[in-house]
């Protein structure tokens, strides 16, 4: 492998490093209680727009709508609703498991997935629609952690390129002497008897 | 002293300020790897050498463009069940900063219908050539075929159309009459100044999509470049800035012997057809080979761009219903949210983001020890850093833009103006989000890919600027900082 291809992989090694590192040290093991929610939607938000718990809590959740029909769609947890204005029951669907709605005034849901993710009105309600959600976010969020780790690990494993760089530059323009193994290579090549 | 007497008086000696004369534009030298496509695909010159090329390519386009706007000024208003909005928002924008730009530079300026018309009545022809004279031109053109102001010959004002066209985004995007009276206005503007200003006036000052894709063509895989520059050095006739009886004169005024960036490159491929010494390649090269901003109009356009990225990231992906309601004003008439809006953007994309890099470049020069070296040529230098670092943020943004409500697009080929047509069958097709909670992890690869040419460009930069590695490293930290300020920006909107 050449030079730029070993870089290549240190930079790579040094990034994932700095991932792990990340989401070790997000990391909890806070013990799973319950929360009561009651999401309130509207024309074109969720309220609480933010729902942060951890991993493994329980939550109890109404939906209720206070302008028109809207939907929540909550992406990883393979659930979809319909909610109707003014009401306090909804419909609940699993879409992986068939089309069929049950008719219910709240469900619950474990948070076994970490991560971020957004639930969605999937019913069309007005003309900003397609862009109504809100966030679930379950600690630890690994994925957020990681990158965040990743990307502070790129920066020194570039550093790092750089500074490699700089070192075979300055010996390549005389300003620096040869690093003790190749100038003990080449005063071997000198001293070999011709 | 002089034996001449005169009649002239004595002129009283001015200081005379000369101007440090400008050093000739060369062009910057290849780096890396081509591969001439014309040579490696077979039939490919052909194609493009095909008078009836450009016509070719536009008309499907046109086609297209036509229904989309029949069925936004006809169609139902709800942005979701109308094709106008799918096909533009969500389909076309994906392709375009995803797949076009990254690898097929502005290929989009090459089949773009608006300027159909304006090209039109200029040449009065379709497909052939018009040899003649016009103002310098080797072809004859038609309509008043001004010169654009110089003091206008620059992209501030498509930095200012596109920032002014984002405000208020929130009805572009989801109202069919908006894109449509946009759209429109596009066309009859380009028409217009087809009719007064020479070639492309339009496309090359105004337009508000040529200017981001001038900016980020810069990192294409392809280039149209001439194969070598001492033939075109050596070249009487300069056919593809003149024209020639085999093709039109550039569009863009462009002379092929010292084009060295894909800013102002349209890929009409007409130099193709007009060079008289087969001297043009189509070549394709690594990503982001083109480094330098040559004006504070193009630094803009990277910071208008990074702004608007984090601006869309929270109005349209985010959760804030408040911040919605601000930029959704027709609707809401908070007027008052939506002055805030205005101001935060405008800000924003204006002031603070080229603040916080003015102060970067700044201690980049101190810990470089390069304060000799012009402040302008520093900032616009290290300013190439928000073309790799603004492109992937865009395009990590339009991810989920595509996976999440992509399904649109199948559900409304079958019923394009909303009216309950069901042509394919596909009418009800349900909205169908694609693998939405696995997103964030390609938007995160596409942020960190961002950030790595963004990092690795800051060490080059520096060593062009400063033309010393130790100085590179330092200057390298600061920039470096400021490019991971704005990819940690970015990993929270999307995953944070």
């Amino acid at each position: 492998m050449n030079s730029s291809g070993k870089s290549a992989v240190v930079v790579v090694l040094i990034t994932a490093l700095g991932g792990f590192t990340g989401a070790w040290i997000a990391w909890n093991s806070e013990e799973p209680t319950s929360h009561y929610i009651s999401i309130k939607a509207r024309q074109y938000a969720f309220e609480p727009s933010v729902i942060r718990v951890n991993r493994g809590d329980t939550l109890h959740i109404k939906l209720i709508s206070l302008d028109v029909v809207h939907g929540f769609f909550l992406e990883g947890y393979d659930l979809d609703a319909e909610i109707f204005a003014h009401q306090k029951s909804f419909n609940i669907r699993h879409p992986s498991k068939g089309k069929e709605w049950s008719e219910v005034n709240e469900f619950t849901l474990i948070t076994n997935r970490r991560g971020k993710f957004r639930y969605r009105c999937s019913h069309t309600c007005g003309s900003m629609h397609p862009f109504m959600q809100g966030e679930l976010i379950v600690q630890p969020n690994t994925p957020f952690h990681a990158s965040v780790g990743g990307t502070l690990g790129l920066f020194v494993g570039m550093l790092w390129t750089f500074a490699k760089r700089r070192k075979t530059r300055l010996f390549d323009n005389g300003e620096m002497s040869a690093p003790p193994d190749q100038s003990r290579r080449a005063g071997n090549r000198q001293a070999a008897p011709h | 002293m002089s034996e001449f007497v005169t009649e002239t008086p004595e002129i009283e000696p001015k200081t005379v300020i000369r101007k440090r004369p400008r050093p000739k534009k060369e062009p910057t030298p290849v780096k890396g790897f081509r591969l001439d496509l014309f040579d490696w695909i077979p039939g490919l010159k052909k194609f493009v050498r095909l008078r009836s090329f450009q016509f070719l390519v536009i008309l499907p386009n046109l086609f297209v463009f036509h229904i989309l706007f029949i069925a936004g000024i006809f169609g139902t208003p709800v942005g979701n069940k109308n094709i106008m909005i799918v096909f533009i928002w969500i389909l076309w924008w994906f392709i375009l900063i995803a797949v076009m730009v990254p690898f097929a530079s502005r290929i989009w300026c090459a089949i773009c219908p608006m300027p159909f018309f304006g090209d039109w009545l200029q040449r009065r022809a379709l497909i052939k050539v018009r040899s003649g004279k016009t103002k310098g031109i080797k072809n004859k053109m038609f309509g008043r075929n001004l010169r654009w102001p110089k003091r206008l010959s620059n992209i501030w004002l498509q930095n200012i159309t596109f920032l002014t066209m984002c405000t208020f985004s929130a009805h572009l995007v989801t109202r069919p009459i908006v894109t449509v009276g946009v759209l429109g206005s596009m066309v009859l503007l380009a028409t217009f100044l087809a009719l007064i200003y020479r070639m492309r006036t339009f496309c090359n000052y105004i337009c508000p999509v040529s200017g981001f894709l001038s900016l980020y063509a810069m990192t294409a895989t392809v280039e149209l470049r001439s194969k070598d520059t001492d033939v075109c050095l050596k070249c009487k006739t300069k056919g593809c800035r003149t024209g020639s009886e085999d093709g039109w004169a550039c569009p863009w005024f462009v002379y092929m012997g010292k084009l060295d960036r894909n800013n102002y490159c349209s890929l009409c491929m007409e130099c193709v057809k007009s060079c008289p010494n087969d001297n043009i390649a189509l070549n394709l090269r690594p990503f982001a080979s083109d480094t330098q901003i040559r004006g504070y109009d193009e630094a803009w356009k990277g910071f208008i761009m990074l702004a608007l990225a984090m601006a869309y990231s929270i109005i349209l992906l985010g959760p804030s219903g408040t911040i919605k309601d601000w930029a959704n004003v027709a609707e809401t008439h908070a007027w008052g949210g939506f002055a805030i809006y205005t101001l935060i953007l405008w800000s924003v994309a204006l002031v603070i983001v080229p603040g916080i890099f003015y102060g970067c470049i700044l201690l980049t020069r101190r810990l470089a020890k390069a304060t000799h070296i012009p402040m302008k040529e520093v900032f616009l230098g290290y300013s190439y850093l928000l073309v790799p670092l603004g492109l992937l943020a865009w395009i990590a943004f339009s991810v989920p833009l595509l996976f999440v409500n992509g399904s649109y697009i199948i559900s409304v080929v079958s019923d394009p103006l909303g009216w309950g047509w069901d042509i394919f069958g596909t009418a009800d097709f349900p909205w169908t989000p694609l693998w939405p909670e696995y997103l964030v992890f390609p938007q995160i690869a596409l942020l960190l890919i961002g950030l790595f040419y963004a990092l690795n460009h800051s060490y080059q930069i520096g060593e062009r600027l400063f033309g010393s590695s130790e100085a590179a490293l330092k200057g390298s930290i600061p920039m470096g900082v400021f490019s991971i300020g704005i990819t940690l920006a970015f990993l929270r909107f999307f995953t944070g």
